[in-house]
């Protein structure tokens, strides 16, 4: 008694700190993630890929593992966002989220469970790995690049996905060529986005503003706000179909491996995760998902889904 | 907390930012809010409606939307100010509505018979605010303001979500790299509650010194 007492304090005081001055630092930093208080997402995406995978054999639910904690509570919690356009965007008008990253939720979901069944917590992405630290979310799934870093404090399925940063101008812009050009100059990144910390490294006197949401980056570079805009190309090749005054210049620059973001140290769930992710590579469900998703505004064939394990911290 | 102290200029950086924002923004409020309040208790209704439009429109609107306003909008109809500038406009704006409640407020604590006297020795309705009622006014309201001071310090950090970098954009950007959330926004909090403690002593101090004992 006299030893837990004093370690409950010392866990649940820091914690109920960090609350406290999360709300009050950062509460309305990324508006938009905050605007819609983690829908569940109850319609089944039966019609989509989903249908293309199996579940599960029940062998590979082990008893008192996580995995059998959410088949018994009969949803997957997913850290994921609401505002992101391809990955993960809740759609008003149905009320459903969509993208990448959602379906990527609803196929482990439905691997797991049974049904496509996710409850999406949102406002994730400044608070992810405390979130899966303290066991509020199961998997995050949410453009989460694997560092070493990041893997000191939480554990990574995959990668799942590869990345690439590119540079978005508007049309008529010349001297910015390659990533190293956008030294000196203002870069206009997504808040909480593997390309502020891409620009840092590769464009070091670059000033970097950031924005809370791809439609505001957008805006911004086209008021002139920067000279430029980083992101995923994927986005970026949405961007420019929606205004066709922009252009991206050159390739993408980085290779941003995501991972699926789980508890540190859960090996039984990690190697589940993996396994499941192998499955759907095999099966061409990972395939349907990228046309359904991704594949709407990039051209051509889905890419080979990354193989498991290739990237440092993962 | 040694991610804080690893990314030290990062922090330090953000809250000169802060503060910077801060002053400038609590300093435009002021004078705005002064104005607005004596708008608001002139003689001439024009100007009253003026002050109460004024109030009513920036006390309940949240300061996001008008950061987001002032941020996306005013360029679409051709200014363009840097974001640091328009995040200082309006949040002063903002602030200014509940300065200028406050400031009236203080004015109705200002004894009648004083505005007669300023009167009946011949002063204006502007020179007996200026001499007479302004001054003891705003002795009156010293700690209102340090509150409402305190509340746009902590209101400064939805300027991160227009691309200001200040304490909060710092913290948000050094989680990226580190993601550990929880040192390093208890970092940022602490932070803000250094600054704020600050002005509360200073709030407290200032009134024992100006207090009016009637």
């Amino acid at each position: 008694m006299s030893r837990t007492l004093p370690r409950r304090l010392g866990t649940a005081l820091p914690v109920a700190l960090a609350t406290l001055t999360l709300a009050a630092v950062t509460a309305c930093s990324s508006d938009s993630d905050s605007a819609v208080p983690g829908g569940q997402d109850k319609k089944p995406a039966e019609a989509s890929a989903a249908a293309a995978v199996g579940v599960a054999p029940d062998t590979a639910i082990l008893p008192g593992s996580t995995m059998e904690k959410i088949k018994k509570r009969g949803y997957l919690i997913v850290g994921g966002s609401q505002d992101a356009p391809l990955w993960s965007q809740l759609n008003p008008m149905n009320g459903q989220v969509e993208g990448f990253d959602a379906e990527m939720g609803r196929l482990l979901a439905k691997y797991i469970i049974g049904k496509p069944e996710v409850k999406i917590v949102s406002s994730a992405t400044e608070t992810r790995e405390a979130l899966l630290q303290n066991g509020t979310v199961d998997v995050v799934f949410q453009t989460y690049t694997i560092t070493p870093k990041r893997a000191e404090q939480v554990a990574f399925a995959g990668p799942y996905y590869s990345s690439g940063q590119a540079i978005l101008v508007k049309k008529g812009t010349t001297g910015i060529k390659a990533p190293a050009d956008l030294n000196g100059k203002t870069v206009i990144a997504g808040a909480n986005t593997p390309a502020v910390t891409a620009i840092q490294q590769l464009a070091p006197s670059a000033k970097v503003v950031t924005f809370a949401s791809d439609p505001e980056c957008l805006q911004a570079l086209r008021q002139g706000r920067g000279e430029a805009y980083v992101q995923d190309q994927a986005l970026l090749v949405a961007d420019v179909k929606q205004y066709p005054d922009t252009t991206v210049v050159g390739e993408p620059f980085t290779q941003d491996p995501y991972g699926i973001g789980l508890k540190h140290d859960d090996t039984a769930f990690k190697s589940f995760v993996n396994d499941w992710l192998r499955a759907i590579g095999q099966s061409g469900a990972w395939q349907a998902v990228w046309k359904q998703t991704i594949g709407t505004v990039v051209e051509g064939n889905p890419p080979a889904p990354p193989a498991i394990g290739s990237a440092a911290g993962s | 907390m040694d991610v804080v102290l690893r990314h030290w200029s990062a922090f330090t950086d953000g809250m000169t930012t802060t503060l910077e924002l801060t002053a400038l923004s609590f300093a435009g409020a002021l004078l705005i809010g002064i104005v607005v309040a004596a708008m608001r208790v002139s003689p001439v209704p024009v100007l009253r409606g003026v002050g109460t439009v004024y109030v009513e429109s920036f006390q309940n609107t949240p300061l996001l939307v008008l950061l987001v306003l002032f941020v996306f909008g005013l360029p679409e109809v051709g200014v363009i100010f840097p974001l640091f500038t328009t995040a200082v406009i309006a949040i002063a704006l903002y602030e200014a509505a509940y300065i200028a409640e406050a400031v009236r407020s203080g004015i109705n604590t200002v004894p009648v018979g004083q505005a007669e006297a300023a009167r009946a020795i011949g002063l204006g309705f502007g020179q007996s605010l200026r001499l007479v009622i302004l001054p003891q006014a705003l002795r009156a309201v010293v700690q209102p303001i340090g509150n409402i001071l305190i509340a746009l310090t902590m209101n400064t950090s939805l300027a991160a979500a227009v691309g200001v970098v200040d304490l909060t954009a710092a913290a948000n950007r050094v989680n990226l790299l580190e993601a550990q959330p929880i040192p390093v926004f208890v970092g940022a909090g602490l932070g803000y509650m250094a600054v704020c403690a600050l002005v509360g002593l200073l709030t407290n101090l200032i009134e024992r010194k100006v207090a009016i004992v009637r």
